[in-house]
């Protein structure tokens, strides 16, 4: 069996009729939702600058630097998650509280860093009302933040449920749905990075 | 599953990190080189659609999951293509 659906072993009532277990297939439809969510504001951007020629202008500047640094920062959280379900599967149960912790580590790091970037531009006096490119880079990166609080506090969730054993022997496998999610997240700013920063 | 099965998927996850790190710079050193823009803008999306690839098979496993998943996956990215060529098209004919 693979390793992906070894996260749910031990828990047959959990699986629906396709084969797939019904929580992991309930996260799938539930990101697909989000997919949707995303990719429309990302068009809706996409269109807008295709419309100026000059995007974003002199005074649409952003640090690549600390947008490099925060797209590292993501990279890295989900490789720690990942890891964090390789030792699940190893038994290691302090291991996986371990990696789980360097996630949400780097995901408070990823947002202090935005934190950082954006009030570098309220200190500047620079607004969503400012242009359309800053509505949309506030638009754009501010539902990704939320995401990624989201994705903070549902690790954080898994992590206390590993303190209680008898709990955590029937929902491990959330480890695997927030997994799933925070992947989700890392792969939203994978596409915001280059279209905000770098083009 | 095995310990080996196990050290050896924590291998495969560090060798994706370490794609993904260098995809990412990669994307970067491009974005800032002195060639024509339409390249880059292609190039470099054409890395973040690697990255997300990279993500979506090996750290989500739909390399090795149900072909459902991937369905899930992939059918609302036609949906929102399909929408997003509808609106794009309204632009090229304005061109």
């Amino acid at each position: 069996m693979s390793q992906a659906a070894t996260a749910s072993e031990g828990h047959p009532s959990l699986y629906s009729a396709t084969g797939v277990a019904s929580n992991k297939l309930g996260m799938w439809v539930f990101l697909a939702s989000e997919v949707m969510f995303f990719t429309g504001l990302l068009a809706a951007y996409i269109v807008l600058r295709m419309g100026h020629p000059a995007w974003p202008g002199s005074e649409g500047h952003l640090s690549v630097p600390m947008g490099t640094l925060n797209t590292f920062v993501l990279i890295c959280s989900s490789m720690t998650i990942v890891m964090a379900l390789a030792a699940l599967h190893d038994g290691k149960i302090g291991v996986v509280r371990r990696w789980l912790l360097a996630t949400v580590g780097l995901g408070s790091l990823f947002l202090v860093i935005k934190g950082i970037e954006y009030s570098a531009k309220f200190s500047h006096h620079i607004f969503p009302s400012s242009s359309i490119f800053w509505s949309c880079y506030f638009t754009l990166t501010g539902f990704h933040a939320l995401h990624v609080l989201g994705g903070i506090i549902f690790n954080l969730w898994v992590w206390q449920l590993t303190f209680k054993t008898a709990v955590w022997e029937r929902r491990s496998h959330f480890l695997e749905l927030a997994g799933l999610y925070w992947h989700f997240v890392d792969i939203v700013w994978i596409f915001l990075f280059p279209l905000l920063y770098l083009l | 599953m095995t310990q080996m099965t196990t050290a050896s998927s924590s291998r495969t996850y560090l060798v994706i990190w370490c794609w993904l790190a260098g995809l990412m710079l990669l994307s970067v050193v491009l974005s800032a080189l002195p060639i024509a823009k339409a390249t880059v803008v292609l190039l470099v999306l054409l890395l973040s659609t690697v990255k997300a690839l990279l993500v979506a098979l090996y750290y989500m496993h739909l390399k090795i999951d149900r072909r459902l998943l991937a369905f899930v996956a992939v059918f609302p990215l036609v949906l929102i293509s399909l929408a997003t060529l509808l609106v794009l098209s309204s632009y090229l004919v304005r061109l």
